[in-house]
């Protein structure tokens, strides 16, 4: 009797142990899913914050180089801005000194016989104004003229650079052929002549 | 052995088994535990490693990105030097093309 107490008192405790055992081995193996499942969603978080940081990245790049560039753009635009101003007041310069010109006598006339000619009538009203133009050789123009074209000689500039307007006698159709309107209607091409002789462009 | 003994020895032997077992479960706790706080700090220490790499990769495309800026800036000096000397060098001769537009034109 003893010795089958003592196998069931060994049975006993080796069954305690194998649950033991498999309770610890079972805790375990959950402790492996447990840190492998932390393991994974850890680098999956890694991942997304690297991701967007990637995004993050270039937002910040592209913001600090559009900025910088658009910035210098505007300083080249400025700059050309600038260069085609300065030679455009030369050039309003040369225009409104041009009565003291060889180049004086030709222009006038050329700019009288468009102006009449734009006009459209036999009895045109002329008027000049140049800077620094003698009066007597404007109005010695009047004998070049076409008859009936009635010729006003202004002491002052037209449109302060100079020029020539013509109209009928009611003034209801004008023709201005100053400088200032030929700056104005010449704009574009007048850019462009700049611009290409400046920079090539 | 009495019965009344070997009844004695089989209640102390249950009772030993079920300390067996009971410690076994409480071990099992404590492994569990300990995983779970080990989980947490490897994703703590993941999540701060990946943060610290962004601030760095920041940091980085930051830095490039004003270098790539100050060279826009060098290049975009240069080229308003050049164009001062070309209007130095060619304003006279624009200036007379102008006129000659809105003469003739």
């Amino acid at each position: 009797m003893a010795e089958s107490l003592d196998k069931l008192h060994n049975r006993i405790l080796s069954d305690a142990k194998l649950k033991a055992a498999g309770i610890v081995e079972q805790a375990e193996e959950k402790s492996k899913q447990i840190l492998g499942e932390a393991r994974a969603q850890a680098q999956r978080d890694a991942d997304d914050i690297l991701s967007r940081a990637s995004l993050e990245a270039e937002s910040i790049r592209r913001s600090i180089l559009s900025s910088r560039i658009r910035a210098n753009r505007l300083r080249i635009l400025d700059e050309k801005n600038e260069i085609v101003q300065s030679i455009l007041r030369t050039v309003e310069k040369s225009l409104s000194d041009i009565a003291s010109s060889n180049q004086f006598d030709s222009t006038l006339k050329r700019f009288v016989a468009e102006a009449v000619e734009a006009v459209g009538t036999d009895n045109a009203v002329v008027k000049i104004g140049f800077r620094n133009a003698d009066k007597k050789s404007l109005q010695s123009l009047g004998q070049s003229l076409p008859k009936g074209t009635k010729l006003i000689a202004e002491e002052t500039a037209v449109d302060d650079l100079g020029g020539v307007v013509a109209s009928d006698p009611e003034g209801k159709m004008i023709f201005n052929n100053s400088f200032r309107a030929r700056l104005e209607r010449l704009d574009n091409q007048l850019l462009t002549t700049i611009s290409f002789a400046i920079f090539g462009e | 052995m009495s019965g009344i003994e070997a009844v004695r020895k089989i209640v102390e032997t249950e009772a030993q088994a079920k300390r067996i077992v009971e410690e076994a479960e409480s071990r099992a706790q404590e492994i569990l535990a300990s995983a779970s706080e080990q989980a947490r700090n490897v994703r703590q220490t993941s999540t701060a490693e990946a943060e610290q790499r962004k601030v760095q990769r920041l940091r980085e495309t930051r830095e490039k990105a004003e270098a790539d800026a100050r060279s826009s800036d060098v290049e975009t000096d240069s080229l308003l030097e050049n164009y001062k000397k070309l209007f130095e060098n060619r304003k006279d001769a624009a200036a007379k093309k102008a006129v000659e537009l809105i003469l003739g034109g």
